[in-house]
């Protein structure tokens, strides 16, 4: 079929719009701060043959671990004998087939028209608490799979059209806030039904044969301009390496790529990475390709249409068994969050060999993830979960932002005057990490300083974050980052330090501060602007840099 | 000739490109002009467009003057020649960063240059009070006179003047702010100080800070900017009273306005739904779609039973992606204002073919200068450009021949990205149009469809210079049926500000579960704040019986972060049953057995003010236009072909005049098309209106 490339156009941005409004769908009608505020989800549209034809910008490490999943899952349901019937929702969130950790649940819609099936609907929500040994479902201290939550293997969570309550039963007999649970899997549902009453307007509208072949124009497009993309930068093979922080806080976990440019195709090999850990670490393959997906994308052409074309000219491997690619039952929480951001920051220093000069120092690393949850006076369990920025690396032509969230996720933060009204906590400190960029022609950004004091009763606090040994580098002479660090401190005011992954009891009084790392500067300091010297001086942020002040 | 008798009262909307003045008459009869914006200097524009109606009217027969412009969001954009004064920002220690750190997202995910928006007040001038309150108003540390002293001193020493004070849950309490205030005030006599807990006693930290201080790096710009208003309009002769639209829809008095000036950053997008939602009541529609097309921006509001919909908060000088805003991109203002959905969609946008060869329509727009290529000086291809090949606009002229028309460059331009059409101009004007179009829906879908209202149920009122053009167009891709085009649609925003009325508004956080102890407190809320509001109404002199107060309380099931609003009576019951339906209608579902919460409570001030009089003419039978209005047969495109098209002078169009489409209606300051499948004629208000043919 000869389709003119206006309708084409059309069909793809009515499918983007859609995967869009599907996001608006699942945030508005949510109930968990989680993803109402912090916007913790990501949905899309795929065709009949799975294949991804549009996601909405959401939350970067689902970029490409949910078309991953969804192929894993639907393969995982021709082989058990179940395809998705019509009317029918499976809800799924065993990470090795879903593609992140068992707190993103994936709800998937196929959508039929006249008993043919056209296409699926689906969307991914971090749901602050799955069960397993701490409140937030990431206990640093996992050894497998079974202590991080509930596995739920794909089960059938909509029939005909009607939630069935036995399935959210399930998840809420082995959540510590089942309220929320039903809250959220109810705006998950909501989020499809919108996807699939889109879509089907849009055949209705052009009919099934115009959709499906400006969809196949539309997947050719992304493939053509990653590929022209590409052709952009030199050919050659880079490899590069970075580290991780081990259970004992030692950076020993190595990463390892050999990327491979050639043309207009890239192939990224991860041998010689770690094997997997008996420590939340381990990132399921979808989520290494998300690493690699947003890396690409942000050095290329952020405005290429996301879908499976784009992807195309990239191909990853990674051997099994390493930490990149890890067997169940790995534990996998901190894959997703902790992981998948060196993988970015390895991928993108890679490329910087390729094409220097357009790729940013590095940013600090980590989402620095705090769960705290606890019994309130009134016996009620409460979870709070958080993410928090850190410094972002100083830009070829610009310094680095301050307390920010950088590369694989953008959520938002919770307010603090909504934490201290819905929870028995109050926090001390919310500022810059003073001195804590990287120097530089440009500096990086500061990192964050966050502190959480328990105001009654007694709370377990998890911390999972990274680059508090290991710094963010700087480039052409810039300057590291300073590494994050933790401090218990204690109702008496006793001051000690505690490590990057931990988990422990707060008692009335007591209060955990964190602070982010900064992010690394770009070039020599000493070739920083006068004014702008000035400016870090006076705001306070300067990195001790002596000589340079001397000589300013 | 003019009645010497007769008075006026003037609206004048300061647009990016035009100043347009509307004056109407006590008999109902109405001026307008359009002169150039002067970004430089915008009241000389304003000047100009006076200067201009006092050639036919005396300045003492000026009643009132009621003004909307762009000058705060200007000022927050970085224009030059308005540049933000130095701001301090003082607020609770541990806090410093608050205000910058936002809610630590970025803008644009995968762009490795992505910025974040300057901060209003530099860390430097972020300074600090020892002090703390809980979340019950409780105070946990006192406020330490050292640090306010200290606070004090640094002021003098750096001579700032533009003071926000902002410090946790002062939306509860604001003592401790009113006490710092007195002691900068006591120091700084002249300084301008805007205090949290009254410029927004709502929670959430962030958006607080952030409103406050908006407020107070407008406030000098803004109040000198009203001042040479008033004095200028003053040395006119006018000396009629002056009042400042809102971002809510609402005036202002010049005194009031120049006190909360983050009251007015949308001040100009505003009147053009007011306007709309004015004229939908005098015809009495109850659903209609507002739709604003000028040169670099499409806008789409919603309008029931005459009242526009109104959210709580904006990021000022923002980004929008596919016409929803882009968090983060901006200075939240948590004020309310008039909803509308914008895209980057006008007659200036620019196509272009991206790196796969695919013809594209927008971001980018060709403004004011170079213009469109049509316009004679830029090369670029615009959906103007486009109109202009398929013969929808004036080949030869605009204006009423005012404006020269180059159909030539129209066409060279539109050369440069018709490849994938294989070198067909005409095609790739078609495509243009219909990409822009499918862009602009997508803002009328946002205003309708997302917010759970079927567009087929509404009626399309369709302004600017381009909304004409475009408007059927876009009502066929979301099934609406009907569009009513005013008189005068492209000076509608000015028309729009003689509609308003005066408003205040007063506002608490509350935040307590839905049960009768809440509500016994909720009740009294409203008594104060109506005393609030009614003190402010009247310091703006509206008289006592122009006053009402419409009571609203947000609501939300327990455990959500977003609310909904509702009216409110004496009964508990009847607002949580108003929450249930409204949830339903946006969100698919309502939880009936869930607990709600109140999250805030608001009174809602109304100052009538006596409204442009619509003149009704009585109705003939149906008929032909004469045979004068018919301007000319033209070649226009309909999408799919060449057609020869009949052209209609609006002027010379009356009541109940009858024609079907393809049509094209020309008048001065904007040009309608009407498809094939439309009928259209005119009402007994002079308004046009076109029907889809079912």
């Amino acid at each position: 079929m000869n389709l003119d490339p206006i309708t084409t156009e059309l069909v793809a941005s009515s499918l983007l719009y859609a995967s869009e409004e599907m996001g608006i769908a699942v945030r508005d009608a949510a109930y968990s701060a989680n993803i109402k505020e912090r916007l913790d989800h990501s949905c899309a549209l795929f065709d009949a043959r799975g294949r991804l034809i549009a996601q909405a910008e959401h939350i970067p490490v689902h970029l490409g671990s949910l078309p991953w999943g969804l192929r894993r899952t639907l393969a995982w349901l021709v082989e058990h004998g179940r395809p998705i019937a019509a009317g029918e929702m499976i809800v799924v969130n065993n990470p090795y087939l879903s593609g992140t950790h068992l707190n993103d649940v994936t709800v998937i819609r196929a959508i039929y028209r006249d008993d043919r099936l056209i296409g699926y609907a689906a969307n991914k929500a971090h749901h602050t608490d799955v069960g397993g040994s701490v409140p937030g479902s990431m206990p640093p201290n996992a050894r497998d799979l079974f202590a991080e939550g509930f596995v739920m293997p794909p089960t059938v969570l909509v029939r005909d059209d009607q939630i069935v309550d036995t399935t959210v039963d399930l998840l809420r007999a082995n959540s510590r806030t089942p309220d929320m649970r039903t809250g959220d899997i109810r705006a998950q549902v909501a989020g499809n039904n919108v996807g699939e009453r889109r879509f089907l307007d849009l055949i209705e509208r052009y009919g099934i044969e115009v959709v499906e072949t400006a969809t196949e124009k539309s997947l050719d497009d992304g493939e053509r301009r990653t590929r022209a993309a590409l052709r952009d930068f030199p050919d050659g093979i880079v490899e590069q390496q970075d580290v991780l922080e081990d259970e004992n806080g030692d950076p020993s976990i190595v990463l390892r790529v050999r990327l491979e440019k050639r043309g207009d195709s890239l192939t990224l090999d991860y041998t010689g990475t770690a094997p997997q850990r008996e420590m939340p670490l381990n990132a399921v393959y979808g989520v290494t390709l998300s690493g690699v997906y947003y890396a690409i994308r942000a050095v290329t052409d952020p405005h290429i249409p996301m879908n499976d074309g784009s992807f195309r000219p990239i191909e990853v491997r990674v051997p099994e068994g390493t930490i990149l690619n890890p067997r169940p039952p790995a534990p996998v929480s901190a894959g997703n969050v902790e992981t998948s951001m060196r993988n970015a920051d390895l991928v993108l220093s890679a490329l910087a060999h390729l094409a220097p000069g357009r790729i940013p120092a590095q940013s600090g690393g980590s989402m620095n993830n705090i769960m705290i949850g606890g019994t309130d006076l009134t016996g009620k369990s409460w979870t709070f979960y958080e993410t928090n920025g850190c410094g972002m690396g100083a830009r070829p032509n610009a310094d680095g932002i301050d307390a920010i969230h950088a590369h694989m996720t953008n959520t938002l933060n919770t307010p603090i005057e909504v934490i201290e009204r819905e929870l028995p906590l109050l926090v001390t400190r919310y500022e810059f990490a003073e001195k804590s960029a990287g120097a530089g022609h440009y500096r990086g950004g500061c990192g964050l300083v966050r502190g959480f004091a328990l105001r009654e009763g007694s709370a377990t606090v998890s911390l999972l974050a990274e680059r508090h040994v290991a710094r963010p580098c700087g480039v052409k002479g810039g300057g590291d980052g300073v590494p994050g660090r933790h401090v218990l401190v204690t109702a008496d005011g006793k001051e000690r330090a505690i490590p990057a992954k931990t988990t422990i009891v707060l008692h009335s009084g007591d209060a955990v501060v964190l602070q982010t790392a900064g992010g690394g500067g770009y070039g020599d300091p000493f070739d920083r602007d006068h004014v702008a010297i000035k400016r870090d001086i006076a705001d306070e942020v300067a990195i001790h840099f002596d000589e340079s002040l001397e000589r300013f | 000739m003019r009645n010497p008798l007769q008075t006026y009262r003037v609206g004048i909307d300061i647009g990016g490109t035009f100043t347009d003045l509307v004056a109407l008459a006590d008999d109902g009869q109405l001026i307008r002009h359009k002169v150039a914006s002067t970004p430089q200097k915008l009241e000389d524009g304003l000047l100009n467009a006076f200067r201009t109606l006092l050639a036919d009217v005396p300045p003492e027969n000026v009643a009132v003057v009621a003004h909307a412009s762009t000058i705060a969001t200007n000022a927050l954009l970085g224009q030059v020649h308005l540049e933000l004064p130095r701001v301090a920002f003082v607020t609770t220690e541990g806090f410093r960063d608050v205000l910058e750190i936002g809610r630590q997202n970025r803008s644009a995910i995968y762009d490795l240059g992505v910025t974040r928006p300057k901060p209003l007040a530099r860390r430097e001038d972020r300074l600090t009070v020892r002090e703390r309150r809980g979340h019950d108003g409780g105070v946990i540390v006192a406020l330490d006179r050292e640090s306010v002293d200290g606070v004090v001193a640094t002021l003098r020493e750096r001579e700032i003047s533009a003071i926000a004070v902002g410090l946790l849950h002062s939306d509860i309490d604001g003592s401790h702010e009113r006490s710092i205030a007195a002691a900068i005030a006591k120091a700084l006599p002249d300084a301008d100080i805007s205090l949290s807990s009254e410029i927004d006693p709502q929670y959430r930290e962030y958006e607080r800070f952030s409103t406050t201080v908006v407020n107070a790096a407008l406030l000098p710009i803004l109040r000198a900017y009203l001042d040479r208003v008033a004095s200028d309009v003053a040395e006119l002769g006018v000396h009629a009273p002056i009042f400042v639209m809102r971002s809510d829809g609402g005036m202002s008095s010049l005194a009031t306005a120049a006190q909360r000036p983050a009251t007015l950053i949308e001040s100009g997008p505003a009147s053009g739904v007011i306007g709309a939602a004015y004229i939908g009541r005098a015809l009495g529609l109850s659903n209609v779609l507002s739709f604003d097309m000028g040169g670099t921006t499409a806008k789409a509001g919603t309008i029931f039973g005459g009242v526009p919909e109104v959210s709580a908060g904006f990021e000022a000088a923002g980004s929008t992606h596919s016409g929803r805003s882009v968090k983060g991109s901006g200075y939240p203002v948590r004020f309310p204002f008039v909803d509308l959905a914008e895209v980057s969609a006008g007659g200036g946008t620019i196509a272009y073919l991206d790196a796969a060869q695919t013809l594209r329509v927008g971001p980018l727009s060709a403004g004011a200068d170079p213009g469109p290529a049509c316009y004679g000086r830029g090369e670029r291809p615009t959906v103007t450009d486009a109109n202009v090949v398929l013969g929808r606009l004036n080949p030869r002229a605009l204006l009423d021949g005012a404006f020269p028309i180059h159909a030539d460059r129209a066409r060279h331009a539109l050369e440069t990205v018709a490849a994938p059409l294989d070198g067909d101009v005409e095609r790739t004007a078609a495509g243009i149009v219909t990409l822009v179009d499918a862009e602009m829906a997508k803002v009328l879908r946002i205003v309708s469809v997302e917010r759970g209202h079927d567009p087929r149920d509404f009626t399309i009122l369709a302004f600017g210079g381009g909304g004409p053009l475009h408007a059927c167009a876009v009502a066929e891709e979301i099934g609406v049926s009907r569009i009513v085009i005013p008189s005068y649609p492209g000076v509608f925003s000015a028309y729009g500000l003689l509609a308003a009325d005066v408003r205040a508004v007063a506002v608490r956080s509350v935040v307590a579960p839905a049960n009768a102890t809440t509500w016994e407190r909720v009740l009294k809320l409203f008594e104060a704040l109506a005393f609030e509001a009614d003190t402010d109404l009247a310091d703006q002199a509206v008289a006592k019986e122009d006053r009402t107060f419409t009571r609203e309380v947000d609501l939300r099931y327990l455990g959500q972060s977003t609310d909904l609003t509702v009216t409110a009576t004496d009964s508990l019951e009847e607002a949580v049953a108003a929450f249930h339906r409204r949830h339903e209608q946006r969100y698919g579902f309502a939880a009936l057995n869930d607990p709600v919460e109140i999250a805030t409570v608001r009174i809602v001030a109304c100052g009538a003010t006596p409204k442009p009089r619509l003149i009704e003419t009585k109705l003939s039978t149906p008929r032909d236009p004469l045979p004068e209005a018919h301007r000319e047969e033209r070649l226009v495109h309909d999408g799919r072909s060449y057609v020869l098209t009949p052209v209609y002078a609006r002027a010379a169009l009356r009541p109940n005049d009858r024609f079907a489409g393809p049509a094209v209606v020309e008048e001065y300051d904007a040009t309608t098309y009407i498809g094939p499948h439309w009928s259209a004629h005119i009402d007994a208000y002079g308004n046009l209106v076109l029907e889809h043919a079912r």
